[in-house]
């Protein structure tokens, strides 16, 4: 998938996943800060995130790497998502 | 005993928001009935079908959708009706001495079932955050101290149907005791497809084949079973003289209130025990210095129930000692059971507030020997008796006295 | 005195308690003194698909020497630990028979209730479609234990159930306080039950708030709770009815306070505001300075959040003292009991106070140098002057509750 198609995804992903209705998906700009200020999401926000992510993704997160420097804006989490189905993909491969 | 005054009611219900809306179905004695949405397969062919539904009652005004994202059905119930009393009431003071009690019988049952639905069929790793945290029993009540900021006690009781009648008495108890300044009481229950299927496999509820059809008959020879009822209702207690101070309008007082146990009763079920109860609600009644023959009217937590209106009138009897009962009025066949409308309409019957004849009553059972209330004019009320007995065998008295 | 003036203090008479040290209190006091966990495999369920794999599970019971009765089959598990933990407060306290010519209520907690086994029949439900037996769901209420004991005992006086999560027994015993001063009942049974169970065990799993490891409460490197399961009562009655009867109390119940953060559904306050306030309320209830406090046995999960809060709050409390009073977590011994946390927790800070002595909490790695909590490492301390200690539940949801119990004699 495009870097634009993770992208997208991940913001129809966030609107749909954590009940955010009336914000279009477009509207989460990609720096803007999820948490905390911006789209003011909270902690229980970002584990609900965490299993929608491993569901839509198949991929694993770690409790520890549920952090601001993987949540913290929408491009830092699109990034750690290429980057863990990256990792994945010779997994797949072997029929995993 | 004394001091705790009502100075506001909200109220969430089939009939509909405000304690206006529930006044007017009480006084035409109409409930309002939805079909259940059967399609999941829970119910049994011969179910029941219809429930005292919320239904799609817009509760945006009082809860907006920014904070109910998360919510589960019972606490947007909950912080409606809470808002609605603190509206009603004119508004709370200082938030530290602000008490939330809140009785719920089945908790936030929809978030459950889909949680467990979860995690049955994809796993528990894929268990939601958002379902779990708004699952739990003490969510709704959590979300209404978030709502009205009250930073004092917060108890979740889940005792059935004395719940909400447990609830009120504790709050008029902490008021009374100087403990707290004001308290937000009352009940919330919602009625998702599943909670209905399983009442009605326990035979709990009036079904469609039924001898007298598919209707909650109160205290009626032919009754079969209750309405499922959902709503919220949340009464504002407090301090009498700092309400009056305040200027705000003074419905009723919480004069007294008690509990005993039924320990004949099974598990699901209310047993024969009206001699254990009528002794817990005559000690109730003698510490606050009353007696029967002060009580002009009972409310009473008949729904309708086979077994649990024959231990109610059993019970009122044995208390009564065989005198005459004073009016009896069974609103839960307008209401549906759960959801603390009862209470609701206990304080509007203290204020003197119009009854049409009870819903489903025709016909007397000669064994329980009570005809509630047919309609017409009721005597103004010195003292209510509001009763709610549980399926499991507590049982909870309040008595509303006239501001 | 007046001799007209009723001495309506609250002592506590007897002990029961079920956990995964085993099937009473003798063998609960053991295992807290020996600087063991109970923490570790379970197979209560199939937990292979769970992200972590240990917990507090009760061994099987109860001892063959226990009288079930005829009811005991249909029980369930939660109803089960309830029903045996308050038989044998009941056994301590002298009072045994059945409690219906008495001036006596339960006041009970519990999260979950029948869960469990409601589990069991949902599955049924779901998979076979059919009629799976309605007796498993007949326990699911969260009232379930509380009226199990109830009826088990004959109690014909005020019952009730209170379920605010890891507050809740702590709750049940401030209900069961109110009503003994008030008069409204002689004798309180009061505590509470919860068994493991599926859908707690996922749910907390799903916070990412259970450690892998058995937990380590206050402790540098925490990461997380651990689950228990089982039950912890008390009886109390007031002093006038145990002095009666000629009956010698263990402690007393000295006073209770409780708040609410109002600020968030799972995490606490960060500086314990609302703890602290409940806190100070219990200072007031018991007539207790803050120099008062002898030992602490605080609600420590081993969350980082939770712990951190929390000693926040004994700061604000206590002062400069909070850091000279030694502190222990029972949570870290035997899990979190969560509805019946409380309850189970002031059974230990009774046996505390009368061994006077501070029961460990176990663990690995030096104790959290940010938070700078005395925290009782891996044997007992002897406390020899000790007469009040604190108990302290802080609740999802954000309810909080404290306990001052006292030594009596």
């Amino acid at each position: 998938m495009s870097q634009n198609g993770i992208r997208t995804n991940l913001k129809q992903l966030i609107v749909t996943t954590l009940n955010l209705d009336g914000l279009t998906p477009e509207r989460i700009a990609d720096d803007e800060p999820l948490f905390g200020s911006g789209l003011g999401l909270d902690s229980v926000d970002a584990l609900e995130l965490v299993v929608a992510l491993e569901k839509e993704y198949g991929i694993s997160i770690a409790s520890h790497e549920v952090d601001r420097s993987v949540f913290g804006s929408l491009a830092s989490l699109a990034g750690f998502v290429e980057r863990r189905l990256a990792e994945s993909k010779p997994q797949a491969a072997d029929g995993q | 005993m004394g001091g705790a005054a009502v100075t506001g009611i909200g109220v969430v219900g089939s009939f509909g928001c405000g304690v206006g809306a529930l006044a007017e179905a009480l006084r035409t004695s109409r409930p309002v009935l939805s079909e259940v949405d059967r399609s999941a397969g829970y119910h049994l062919p011969e179910s029941a079908r219809r429930a005292a539904l919320v239904g799609t009652a817009d509760l945006t005004a009082w809860v907006p959708a920014a904070s109910a994202r998360r919510m589960s059905p019972p606490s947007k119930l909950a912080v409606a009706a809470a808002r609605m009393a603190v509206a009603d009431a004119g508004g709370i003071g200082e938030a530290d001495l602000t008490e939330v009690v809140l009785a719920t019988a089945f908790g936030p049952a929809s978030f459950t079932e889909r949680l467990l639905r979860g995690i049955l069929d994809e796993g528990p790793e894929t268990a939601s955050p958002f379902l779990f945290t708004e699952c739990v029993a003490n969510a709704p009540a959590a979300q209404v101290a978030i709502a009205c900021q009250a930073r004092g006690p917060n108890i979740t009781v889940t005792q059935r149907e004395a719940g909400p009648l447990l609830a009120l008495a504790r709050a008029a108890a902490d008021v009374s005791a100087g403990k707290v300044a004001r308290a937000l009481a009352g009940a919330v229950d919602e009625s998702p497809p599943i909670v209905h299927a399983l009442l009605d496999r326990y035979g709990a509820l009036s079904r469609p084949g039924a001898d007298g059809g598919e209707v909650a008959r109160p205290f009626d020879r032919r009754r079969s079973g209750f309405f499922m009822g959902e709503g919220a209702t949340i009464i504002v207690v407090e301090d009498e003289a700092a309400a009056r101070t305040r200027g705000a309008r003074v419905r009723c007082r919480v004069r007294a209130w008690g509990s005993g146990f039924d320990p004949s009763a099974s598990r699901v079920s209310w047993g024969r025990g009206d001699a254990a109860l009528a002794r817990a609600a005559r000690h109730m009644l003698e510490r606050a210095s009353l007696a029967p023959r002060d009580i002009d009217l009972v409310v009473s937590g008949a729904s309708g129930s086979v077994a649990g209106d024959r231990l109610e009138a059993e019970t009122l009897r044995t208390l009564w000692e065989g005198a005459p009962l004073p009016p009896v009025l069974a609103p839960k066949s307008v209401t549906g059971e759960y959801g603390g409308a009862h209470l609701a309409a206990a304080v509007l019957a203290t204020t003197g507030a119009e009854f049409g004849p009870t819903a489903g009553y025709e016909i007397l059972d000669p064994a329980l020997r009570v005809a509630p209330h047919a309609g017409g004019p009721l005597p103004s009320p010195r003292h209510v008796l509001v009763t709610g007995l549980a399926g499991g065998g507590a049982g909870a008295w309040i008595v509303l006295e006239r501001a | 005195m007046a001799s007209e003036a009723r001495d309506r203090r609250a002592v506590i008479t007897g002990l029961g308690a079920v956990s995964a040290f085993g099937w009473g209190v003798d063998a609960l006091r053991d295992g807290l003194r020996s600087g063991r966990t109970a923490i570790g495999p379970f197979q209560r369920f199939d937990h292979t698909r769970h992200r972590t794999h240990v917990a507090g599970e009760v061994p099987e019971g109860p001892p063959p020497d226990f009288a079930r009765g005829p009811r005991w089959r249909r029980l369930s598990l939660a109803d089960r630990f309830a029903v045996f933990a308050a038989r044998e407060a009941l056994a301590q306290a002298g009072l045994e028979g059945p409690l219906h010519e008495r001036a006596a209520g339960v006041f009970f907690a519990s999260s979950t209730g029948g869960m469990l086994e409601s589990e069991r029949y949902f599955t049924q439900l779901v998979r076979a479609g059919a009629r799976p037996p309605l007796g498993l769901m007949s326990s699911q209420q969260i009232n379930g234990p509380g009226d199990a004991v109830a009826r088990d005992l004959r109690v014909t006086g005020p019952v009730q159930t209170l379920s605010s999560a890891c507050a809740s027994g702590a709750l049940a015993l401030e209900a069961a306080l109110a009503a003994i001063r008030a008069g409204e009942v002689e004798i309180a049974v009061a505590g509470g039950s919860d068994s493991l169970c599926e859908i707690t065990y996922s749910g907390f799993n799903a916070l990412r708030a259970v450690d892998e490891a058995p937990c380590r409460p206050f402790r540098e490197g925490r990461a997380g709770m651990s689950i228990g399961e089982g039950a912890g009562v008390l009886v109390l009655e007031s002093v006038d009815h145990a002095r009666g009867r000629g009956a010698t109390p263990l402690a007393e119940l000295r006073g209770s306070g409780a708040s609410c953060d109002a600020s968030h559904m799972t995490a606490p306050h960060p500086e314990g505001a609302g703890a602290a306030l409940a806190l100070t309320r219990a200072f007031t209830d018991a007539h207790l300075e803050p120099d008062g406090v002898d030992f602490i046995n605080a609600h420590g999960t081993g969350t980082p959040l939770n712990d951190a809060a929390e000693f926040a709050a004994f700061r604000a409390a206590l002062g400069d003292r909070a850091s000279q009073v030694p502190l222990t977590s029972t949570k870290g011994v035997v899990g979190h009991l969560l509805g019946s946390s409380g309850a189970i927790e002031a059974v230990a800070t009774v046996i505390g106070l009368r061994d006077r002595e501070v029961h460990p909490t176990p663990g690995g790695g030096r104790v959290d140098p940010a938070i700078g909590a005395r925290l009782v490492l891996d044997v007992p301390e002897a406390v020899p002057d000790a007469r009040t200690a604190v108990s302290t539940s802080l609740a999802f949801g954000g309810s909080n509750v404290a306990l001052v119990l006292a030594r009596w004699d």
